[in-house]
């Protein structure tokens, strides 16, 4: 196995991504949403006011991306993580296209690899897309003022941009786990509806459990705790618990997800 | 244990390997060559495009294609590796009459040019034109590997038409001759069928010569592949 076979490998699945329809409507989707979420908002009185700064998006521009953001690790961020690793392996099933793509000169952990970063780059694409496209609409439309935290405290511009755009960082490693926990549902069922449909129901049901009355520990060792582990970010001062303990938890279900998928696809037999 | 990557040089066009239907056929064949590594030009493809007759219909998307076209699109996608060897899985089962006869000519082309061809097919009559040398398999296990003519040469012994003065006499005479087999023809104008390697056959003609019946006629009946195998996989040993 080489690098420059992964990166060959690598660049002919962003080729067959690029191409294909729902690669471009997830990223348009992503650009444009956040700005109709805006034009809605401002199209009424009301406020979303029992999302985490729903009361502000008429206050501060950089409300809008958090109010986003709470939406987006609930619904978005784990449908794009699915679209992303779900359909990547399964698709080859599903064309019978395995023959010709193993009979070239490229080993299967190399073919693996290509894919897994391509799964993982379009995640975290579709990611900055929409946190860029959230904090774009949050300023054009509704303007770069001052930001009230979670704590009361008023943010000025330059520090709630800094603390949102962290925000959005942080629901980059569930969201790769989710990728990951896609990639293998991908792998060992080679259905792309289990793929895609499977982390994104896990994820629903993982945060409607967090809600539920439980032990502290069992709610850190959700994976998908970590799409609310901002909220420490946003507090004064801030906490950073949540998030450290989110990115470790998922560090390691999305490389377990990621590593059992590679054995599985090394060892299975194609004919 | 994990398979290996497929070596340069080694080309396979296997049966129902499918294609991006998105994509045209040009487009698949591009993406395989950037997997192996290779520049892809815009006529670096044209080729092998053109030896499998695919000109025509290279720029449409595979969702287009028939079962024809894409065995034609899958045998380019192996010639554009240069193979120097080719694996071909039932290259001919979903192409027409004169389909079939091109892809054979291409694999003769090939391996006059030097290529070892490994040809897989459960068509004998395309392996005993096509092919120098045979493997068969049964059950998994090799039961015969070599070239074609010892084949022939070596499994059970030809049969053969007799036409004798006397064929109750001459079967009997068989019944003592080792090595030698003999029924009556379904059809009786045929004479006898006796089945034995050359020097039993010779033996035998010699015993009804000293027995007082003439021999009138005696030709080799022509085995076909099918036959042979047939006896070979039923449990027969050929050599």
């Amino acid at each position: 196995m080489s690098a420059r076979g992964v990166a060959q490998c690598a660049r002919v699945e962003a080729r067959k991504l690029l191409v294909q329809p729902q690669c471009a409507i997830v990223l348009t989707l992503c650009a444009i949403a956040p700005f109709a979420f805006v034009a809605a908002l401002r199209a009424q009185a009301g406020v979303p006011s029992d999302t985490l700064f729903g009361r502000a998006v008429h206050e501060s521009g950089f409300a809008i991306p958090l109010v986003v953001l709470g939406f987006a690790g609930l619904w978005g961020l784990p449908i794009v993580a699915g679209l992303a690793g779900g359909d990547m392996f399964a698709s080859e099933d599903r064309h019978r296209t395995w023959a010709a793509v193993l009979t070239r000169s490229r080993s299967r952990a190399e073919v693996f690899d290509g894919k897994v970063l391509v799964a993982c780059g379009f995640a975290a694409s579709a990611l900055i897309v929409l946190a860029a496209a959230a904090m774009a609409a949050g300023a054009v439309l509704v303007g770069t003022q001052p930001l009230v935290d979670l704590s009361g405290a008023l943010v000025p511009p330059p520090d709630a941009l800094a603390r949102v755009v962290l925000a959005w960082a942080s629901v980059l490693p569930p969201s790769l786990a989710l990728t990951g926990a896609a990639i293998l549902m991908s792998v060992s069922t080679r259905s792309s509806v289990a793929g895609v449909g499977v982390p994104v129901v896990a994820a629903f049901v993982l945060q409607i459990a967090a809600f539920a009355d439980g032990p502290e520990l069992i709610r850190r060792l959700l994976p998908t705790t970590a799409f609310e582990a901002w909220h420490g970010l946003l507090a004064h001062p801030a906490f950073y618990g949540p998030l450290l303990h989110g990115t470790a938890v998922n560090v390691v279900c999305g490389g377990a997800s990621i590593l059992i998928a590679r054995e599985i696809f090394l060892r299975r037999d194609e004919a | 244990m994990r398979p290996p990557c497929v070596p340069d040089g080694v080309a396979a066009m296997l049966d129902r390997a499918g294609f991006y239907p998105y994509l045209t056929g040009r487009r698949n064949l591009a993406l395989l060559c950037r997997m192996d590594g290779k520049r892809v030009t815009d006529g670096s493809l044209d080729e092998a495009i053109a030896r499998v007759g695919l000109t025509a219909d290279a720029d449409r998307r595979v969702a287009g294609y028939s079962a024809g076209m894409r065995q034609r699109l899958g045998l380019a996608a192996a010639l554009v590796r240069a193979p120097r060897l080719l694996l071909l899985d039932e290259p001919t089962s979903a192409l027409d009459p004169a389909g079939a006869r091109d892809v054979r000519e291409l694999a003769r082309e090939l391996a006059a040019g030097g290529s070892a061809v490994v040809f897989s097919s459960h068509d004998l009559l395309e392996v005993e034109e096509l092919c120098a040398s045979v493997t068969i398999l049964r059950q998994g296990h090799v039961v015969f590997d070599g070239a074609l003519e010892r084949l022939y040469a070596m499994s059970a012994g030809a049969t053969h038409a007799l036409t004798t003065s006397d064929d109750a006499a001459a079967l009997r005479i068989a019944d003592q001759c080792p090595g030698v087999r003999a029924a009556r023809d379904r059809d009786p104008v045929d004479g006898l069928d006796v089945t034995g390697h050359r020097d039993a056959i010779d033996a035998y003609v010699v015993a009804l010569g000293r027995a007082g019946v003439a021999v009138r006629s005696l030709h080799a009946r022509e085995r076909s592949l099918e036959t042979v195998f047939l006896h070979v996989t039923a449990g027969g040993d050929p050599s």
